[in-house]
């Protein structure tokens, strides 16, 4: 992990000599526009479109899990697409088989894969590195067979349909579930897109204060220097574990979106390639920067949705190609991902003007 | 009994092809320290080169030499253009792993874009016929991958300890700093251990394909069943590959046979070896201690 990209602003901290603190105009217009844009996409989208783009959040708020992990922690798993699955299937069946509503459903398949990744984390304590991305992705590519195995509550290979009762005309039936909106102001897909938008913020400020706070502070620690660390006082066992918990608790919230943005779930959206998309979002977007997932999930979904189906049918595996390369590449000259490159790149600007600055000043003072 | 004997050679047979992909994993740990998670799909890719080359209408011997060939050379060009640039895998563990990944992806669908996404039919190296013995039928395919992984084995043995390359690649494996000093060529070494490792990866995948079907995604889970072959032996042991590829193979085709709740996931012996190994040997069985000087 290369300095840029370890301390939040520290290249721009240590460069540029603390600036009186100032209105950062340039940020909040982008938030505005970007907070515009974001509430003026589906109206401006067919509603497949729309339903992708909520499958981008799905992405996001995973790789969002996986970078609080992977990125700021350091415990590389290989592995969350498992975590995704077992949230995907915990929403589906409450809903459908116990008949639990939508949103206790959602926040009880977080509970479930909170409880699942703390028994990952705790061999993970011993288990590190290359090793410990080992194990995960054993646990990724075990997880489509076990949903097989137990077929008589997964519904196995042809998957499971999330259903609700409904009634109609002709008495009450198990009808696919949808999501509407009170009054019915809003089509089904605009809805869904809210709603999720709704949760994405919300898991990604939950994200922010998480990686600002102390905690935050102790889990980079722990990734710096385990022994410095636990001489500091961290209690490196308990950050590790929560920490694989909490992320854990994402990515099975990321899964639930997913589950519910589909309708339907089958063991193969769940295979050691989901795991990876994963990865390839953190790492591109920035591990260990809060928004870096959440730029890497727009990326990911711009080449896979937007991209590929443009190519003619013989080309399409050629998107993966050039997604393999492109993650080499950024492995190589831009290990930050994307917001890596920026900072490095804002970093140089704050240091063109730190210099000039005391080069202006220089020259008054031979005045 | 015959019932068991039968599974436990199927066990053997498919044992020996997770030695051959361990063995590729060993080099390549012992020469660059990482755990290779493209090592399946480079053999995936290479098998799809004999597929060609056989299809040409060469005999299927010769077209699995060519496989090697072109195999030596894709894992020589992945070492040289990715994964040499990228730095040591145990100070940048999230970048080398996510290189290896990168070649995962990248090969796969370029399998998928050169050769389709159909699965090819490669017959079985030494036919489909088989002996019986006791009542049990064991198929040529099975001795024979047996008797390869024998030949690889030994081949590696003699290359290691026989050779005055294989010494030098033990002292790069060692030391590369010190090996460097005293005039070995560090870098070369590093890229033939890559080019072999993906040479005997060829093997692991002719051997597949027959059975599995030729396809881009044929390799992922003999993959993982050759990490925990070498998890089992240790990561950089030949020796361990293959005891471990044999301990391996047997598990996973009698566990599911027998143990209820199994029944489908023929991983789950691995996985749970994996996971055991790790956090009580992390040596293995026949590994080298990593001490760590503080």
């Amino acid at each position: 992990m290369s300095d840029a990209t370890a301390l939040g602003d520290g290249p721009t901290a240590k460069v540029a000599p603390s600036p009186a603190r100032r209105v950062p105009v340039g940020r909040v217009v982008v938030s505005v526009v970007v907070a515009a844009v974001l509430v003026a996409l589906p109206f401006m989208f067919p509603a497949f479109r729309v339903e992708q783009f909520v499958g981008w959040m799905a992405l996001a708020i995973a790789a969002c899990g996986l970078n609080l992990l992977t990125g700021y922690n350091g415990q590389i798993s290989v592995g969350h697409g498992a975590l995704y699955g077992t949230g995907a299937y915990a929403t589906a069946l409450l809903i459908t088989d116990l008949g639990w509503p939508v949103w206790p459903s959602v926040a009880a398949a977080g509970v479930i894969c909170f409880v699942v990744g703390v028994a990952i984390g705790l061999p993970a304590l011993r288990i590190k590195g290359l090793y410990l991305a080992l194990v995960t992705l054993a646990v990724a590519t075990l997880f489509p067979l076990i949903i097989e195995q137990f077929s008589s509550i997964t519904g196995g290979g042809s998957g499971l349909s999330i259903t609700t009762p409904q009634e109609t005309p002709r008495g009450v039936i198990e009808r696919p579930i949808r999501l509407e909106s009170p009054g019915g102001s809003l089509a089904p897909d605009q809805w869904k897109y809210f709603v999720f938008l709704v949760l994405t913020v919300v898991v990604f400020v939950v994200m922010r204060n998480i990686v600002r706070s102390r905690t935050g502070r102790s889990l980079v620690a722990v990734r710096d220097n385990e022994t410095a660390a636990e001489v500091s006082g961290v209690h490196v066992a308990r950050v590790k574990i929560l920490t694989f918990g909490v992320s854990s608790a994402m990515a099975g919230i990321g899964g639930a979106v997913f589950a519910l943005n589909n309708g339907r779930i089958n063991p193969s959206s769940f295979t050691i390639v989901v795991s990876i998309y994963f990865l390839i979002a953190v790492v591109v977007g920035g591990a260990a920067s809060v928004i870096g997932p959440a730029i890497g999930a727009v990326a990911y979904g711009l080449f896979i949705d937007v991209l590929s189906p443009e190519l003619p049918e013989r080309f399409k595996p050629a998107t993966p190609v050039i997604l393999g390369v492109l993650l080499i590449l950024l492995m190589l000259f831009a290990p930050g991902g994307i917001v890596g490159m920026w900072r490095t790149s804002a970093a140089k600007r704050a240091a063109k003007r730190a210099r000039a600055a005391t080069a202006a000043a220089a020259s008054g003072d031979t005045v | 009994m015959t019932d068991f004997l039968q599974v436990l050679f199927v066990g053997i047979g498919d044992g020996a092809i997770y030695a051959m992909l361990g063995l590729g994993l060993v080099v390549i740990y012992r020469s660059t320290g990482l755990l290779n998670f493209a090592q399946g799909e480079m053999a995936m890719f290479s098998t799809f080169i004999v597929w060609t080359v056989w299809d040409l209408g060469v005999p299927l011997p010769l077209a699995v030499i060519a496989g090697m060939v072109g195999g030596f050379g894709v894992g020589a060009l992945a070492h040289q253009i990715a994964v040499r640039p990228v730095g040591d895998p145990h100070e940048k563990p999230l970048a080398v792993v996510m290189v290896t990944i990168g070649l995962f992806v990248g090969l796969n669908s370029a399998a998928q874009l050169v050769w389709g996404t159909l699965d090819r039919d490669l017959p079985p190296l030494f036919g489909s016929g088989g002996i019986e013995v006791a009542g049990v039928a064991i198929a040529w395919q099975k001795i024979g991958a047996v008797i390869v992984l024998a030949v690889l084995a030994l081949g590696f043995y003699l290359l290691f300890q026989r050779t005055g390359l294989g010494l030098a690649m033990r002292a790069v494996a060692s030391n590369s700093e010190s090996a460097s000093l005293v005039g070995v060529p560090v870098p070369k070494l590093l890229m033939l251990g890559w080019g072999l490792a993906a040479a005997v990866g060829t093997v692991a995948g002719v051997f597949t394909a027959p059975g599995r079907g030729l396809g881009s995604n044929m390799m992922q889970l003999t993959l993982i069943f050759g990490f925990a072959a070498i998890t089992l032996g240790g990561f950089d042991s030949l020796l361990g590959a293959v005891v471990g590829g044999f301990v391996v193979g047997i598990a996973s085709s009698v566990v599911p046979q027998y143990v209820p709740g199994f029944e489908k996931m023929p991983l789950a012996p691995a996985f749970i070896l994996i996971l055991a190994v790790l956090l009580f040997r992390p040596e293995g069985l026949f590994g080298r201690k990593q001490v760590q000087r503080v």
